[in-house]
C-alpha cells in the first residue's frame, strides 16, 4: 500500500507546511496523480515552481527524491545502470593467475557487485515508493523518451547480463517540461497533466511574505504588483517566481524598504537577464508604473483590485 | 463518490470527451476512463474539483487546455444542456471560426483540383509582378513532378541532419567507448587487444514549415503542401502549420499515408483558404500557441510571397521573436523566381532583416539551387536583399 496525502484539502495544507503556496489546481493535480498512481506532467513557463512540486511530494509523503536531470544526449547507461569498469578491471588484475574460466570471470564482474545504479533503477528499486523528479523532459533525445514511455509503463528493467529487474514498489513521478520541444503524445498520454501559469498577485504576495522573512507587507505588495506588470511587457525572458525571490533578498540586503526608480535600476540584474529587456523597463514605463503602484497603496485602494485599471493605464 | 452514483454522469462524460475529439483534442477512452476514475474520488458536487478532475485528466497539453477551457463553460454549466451538444464527432461544436464554410468550400475545390486538366486553376487578381513567374510550377509533367520528389527528400536529408552529443560506435576517433572495451578486453582472457570508440551520432533538426495559403498563393500553394508532406515525410521530426488570414497546424493531417489522403484531411480542417493574407498575425499566432518548438536547433521554413494585408509592426516584431529563438529562418519566395522582381512589398521589407536564407521556390532550378545553400551555415550565408 502506498502512502498517500490525503485529500485535496489535506494535501494544499501538507505543501503549505513545506512552504509551497499551492492552488487548488495544483493540488488537485498531485491529489489525482497519487490516488491513480499515474505520472504527473508539469508544464509552464521556467521559474513558476515546477520542478519544486516533485521536492515538497516527497518531504509531505516523508520519503525520498530520486531526480534524473535530462539533457540531450542522455542515454539508457547514464540515466539507468552503468558497469562500475575500473572495479572490473581490479578483479581481472587480480584473478589473473586464477584457474577459473572466462566464462566464470564474466559472471562475477557482470553481477550486481559491479553495477552503478543511476536514477531510474534507483528508483525501481527503492526499499519504498520514492518520488521520481525526471527533470526537464524535453532536453532529452526522442529516443531517450521512447525508452523512459517503457519504464514507465512496465516497471522493469532488463540488463542483459543479470536479467529482469521489476518494481519493488511504483515510484510516485514527476516529469517537468520547459517545452523546448514537443513531447510525443504517447509520453503525454501516460501522464496526468498540470500547467502552471505565472501567479496571481495575491498568490505571489503569499509566496514573497512566507518565503522572504523579513519583509514588509508594504514592500511585498509593491514586488508583487511590480511583477505582476512587468509580466505583460513584450519582454525577451519574462522574470518567473525564481526571479521574484531573488529580487526580494536583493532589495532587503540592500535595505530598501519600498521600490523607487534608484533601487529596481540596482537590483535589475535579478529579473532581467537581457539587454533589450533592461532597457525596455528603464524607459518611461518604470515611472509611470511606480506612481500607478504607490498612488494605489497611499490611497489604500488595495492594490489587488487596482491591478488591471493600472494595467490599462500603463498600455494607454 | 462511488461509481454507481456517478450514474448518468459517466454518459456526459464520455459526450464531453467526444466533444474535446471534435475539437482535435488527444482525448481517447483511455482518457475518459481516467477521468471517470478521478471523478470517483473527487467532491462531485464542488464545481471546483469536478472541473480540475476533467481538465487533469482529458488533456494533456497546454494547447488543448484552452479548447478545453472554451469548450468546459458551454457543457456543464450553469445547467449541462447535453442534449443539444453534437451526438457525433463530424459535427463542431461552438469554436467554429466564421466563415469557415467558405474557406472549406475552396479549400475542397483545390484539393479536387488534381483530378482537373492542368491549366483550369483560377487566376489570383494581385499584380503583373505574379503572372510573370506563374509558368513554373503550375504546370507540369509527371516525371518533372516524380522529379521534384526526389529533390524534395534530397532537400529535406540536408536540413536535417547535424552533429548531436548523443554516441555512436565508430572505428576511429578520440573518444573511448569504455563499455565496450571492456567487452573485447574479456573476450581476449584479460589483455587489451584493441580499444572502442564512439563518435557523435547525427542529430535530427527540428523544422517548423508556415505555408501561405492565401488567395495570393494559389498557384503555388499545392507545389508548396506536396513539398510540406514530402519534408514531413523524410524527416519525421517536422511541425506543419498553414496560413492566411489565421493559422492553423496540419502536422496530423500532413501524417496520412498517401498526399491524396493528406489533401483530403487537409480540407477538412483549415479554415479560410484561399483567402486575405495577413501574416504578421499568423506568425503571432504561431508564436503565442507554439513558441516551444523553437530552440537553436530548429529551422524555421516560412513559404510565402509576402503579400500582407495586415499590420506591418505585428510583422516586425513576430519575425524578430522567430528569429531570435531558432537556429536559422529561411524564407521561400516564389516571386523571387521572376526576372526583375524586387522584394518590395512592405510585408517583405519588413521581413527580410530577420532571414537567414530568403531563395525562390517557383521552379525545379530554385529547389536545386536552395539545397546548396542550405549547407551553409547560418553566419556564412549571404543574404540576397
Amino acid at each position: 500500500m502506498r502512502p498517500t496525502l490525503g485529500n485535496i484539502e489535506q494535501i494544499l495544507q501538507a505543501l503549505e507546511q513545506e512552504g509551497y503556496i499551492a492552488d487548488r489546481e495544483i493540488a488537485t493535480a498531485i491529489y489525482l496523480s497519487i490516488e491513480l498512481h499515474k505520472p504527473l506532467l508539469v508544464e509552464g513557463a521556467a521559474g513558476v515552481g515546477k520542478t519544486e512540486i516533485a521536492k515538497v511530494m516527497s518531504q509531505a509523503l516523508g520519503t525520498d527524491l530520486i531526480r534524473l536531470q535530462c539533457y540531450e544526449g542522455l542515454d539508457v547507461s547514464t540515466a539507468l545502470y552503468e558497469w562500475n569498469y575500473p572495479k572490473q578491471m581490479l578483479r581481472i588484475r587480480l584473478e589473473e593467475g586464477s584457474e577459473r574460466t572466462v566464462e566464470e570471470k564474466e559472471q562475477t564482474i557482470f553481477s550486481e557487485a559491479f553495477l552503478l545504479r543511476r536514477p531510474l533503477l534507483q528508483a525501481i528499486t527503492h526499499h519504498r515508493a520514492p518520488v521520481l523528479l525526471v527533470d526537464e523532459i524535453d532536453r532529452a533525445d526522442v529516443e531517450f523518451e521512447s525508452f523512459l514511455l517503457e519504464v514507465l509503463s512496465d516497471w522493469q528493467v532488463t540488463i542483459p547480463e543479470i536479467g529482469t529487474i521489476r518494481a519493488k514498489h511504483i515510484p510516485y513521478v514527476v516529469l517537468t517540461s520547459n517545452r523546448t520541444r514537443e513531447l510525443s503524445d504517447a509520453l503525454r498520454r501516460r501522464c496526468l497533466y498540470l500547467w502552471i501559469d505565472y501567479p496571481s498577485f495575491e498568490k505571489e504576495l503569499r509566496i514573497v511574505l512566507r518565503k522572504v522573512p523579513g519583509i514588509s507587507q508594504r514592500l511585498a505588495e509593491q514586488i508583487a504588483a511590480f511583477m505582476h506588470l512587468v509580466r505583460r511587457l513584450d519582454l525577451q525572458k519574462v522574470p518567473g517566481v525564481a526571479e521574484t525571490l531573488d529580487w526580494s533578498l536583493a532589495l532587503l540586503r540592500l535595505h530598501r524598504d519600498h521600490l523607487d526608480r534608484e533601487s529596481v535600476e540596482e537590483t535589475m540584474g535579478c529579473l532581467f537577464k537581457h539587454h533589450e529587456d533592461q532597457r525596455l523597463v528603464r524607459g518611461p514605463w518604470l515611472d509611470a508604473a511606480l506612481a500607478a503602484i504607490h498612488e494605489a497603496q497611499r490611497d489604500g485602494e488595495g492594490l489587488a483590485r487596482a491591478l488591471s485599471r493600472i494595467e490599462r493605464t500603463l498600455k494607454a | 463518490m462511488r461509481r454507481a452514483e456517478l450514474g448518468d454522469l459517466t454518459a456526459h462524460v464520455v459526450a464531453f470527451g467526444r466533444a474535446l475529439r471534435a475539437q482535435g483534442v488527444l482525448c481517447g477512452p483511455g482518457e475518459v476512463a481516467d477521468a471517470l476514475r478521478a471523478l470517483e474520488r473527487v467532491d462531485v458536487l464542488d464545481p471546483e474539483q469536478f472541473r480540475l478532475a476533467l481538465r487533469t485528466t482529458l488533456v494533456h497539453s497546454h494547447h488543448d487546455l484552452r479548447i478545453f477551457d472554451a469548450l468546459y463553460p458551454l457543457y456543464w454549466s450553469p445547467s449541462p444542456p447535453v442534449e443539444s451538444l453534437p451526438e457525433n464527432g463530424e459535427e463542431r461544436g461552438a469554436l467554429e471560426e466564421p466563415g469557415r464554410e467558405q474557406g472549406q468550400l475552396s479549400m475542397e475545390r483545390w484539393a479536387e483540383a488534381g483530378e482537373e486538366t492542368e491549366g483550369e486553376q483560377e487566376v489570383p487578381g494581385y499584380s503583373a509582378l505574379e503572372v510573370l513567374s506563374r509558368k513554373d510550377f503550375s504546370n507540369f509533367t509527371d516525371r518533372e513532378l516524380e522529379e521534384i520528389g526526389k529533390l524534395v527528400v534530397a532537400i529535406a536529408r540536408r536540413i536535417a541532419t547535424r552533429m548531436s552529443r548523443r554516441m555512436q560506435r565508430a572505428r576511429h576517433s578520440h573518444r573511448l567507448d569504455l563499455r565496450r572495451t571492456m567487452r573485447l578486453h574479456l573476450r581476449w582472457g584479460g589483455e587489451l587487444p584493441e580499444l572502442a570508440f564512439k563518435r557523435p551520432r547525427i542529430r535530427k533538426t527540428r523544422l517548423v514549415l508556415l505555408c501561405d495559403v492565401s488567395g495570393s498563393m494559389d498557384i503555388y500553394s499545392r507545389l508548396l503542401i506536396q513539398f510540406v508532406y514530402a519534408l514531413q515525410e523524410a524527416v519525421g521530426n517536422v511541425e506543419s502549420f498553414v496560413f492566411s488570414t489565421s493559422l492553423t497546424r496540419v502536422t496530423p493531417a500532413l501524417r496520412s499515408r498517401t498526399l491524396r489522403e493528406a489533401l483530403d484531411r487537409l480540407s477538412r480542417t483549415v479554415p479560410n483558404w484561399s483567402g486575405g493574407t495577413r501574416i504578421g498575425a499568423s506568425l503571432m499566432q504561431f508564436l503565442e500557441g507554439w513558441r516551444h518548438l523553437l530552440d537553436p536547433h530548429t529551422v524555421v521554413v516560412i513559404l510565402s510571397d509576402g503579400w500582407d494585408t495586415g499590420d506591418v509592426e505585428v510583422l516586425h516584431r513576430a519575425m524578430r521573436e522567430i528569429r531570435a529563438r531558432s537556429g536559422r529562418v529561411i524564407w521561400l519566395n516564389p516571386l523571387l523566381g521572376s526576372p526583375g522582381y524586387q522584394p518590395l512589398t512592405r510585408g517583405m521589407q519588413t521581413a527580410l532583416p530577420f532571414v537567414d536564407v530568403f531563395a525562390a521556390a517557383h521552379n525545379l532550378d530554385s529547389l536545386r539551387a536552395l539545397e546548396r545553400t542550405l549547407v551553409a551555415r547560418r553566419r556564412r550565408i549571404a543574404r540576397r536583399e
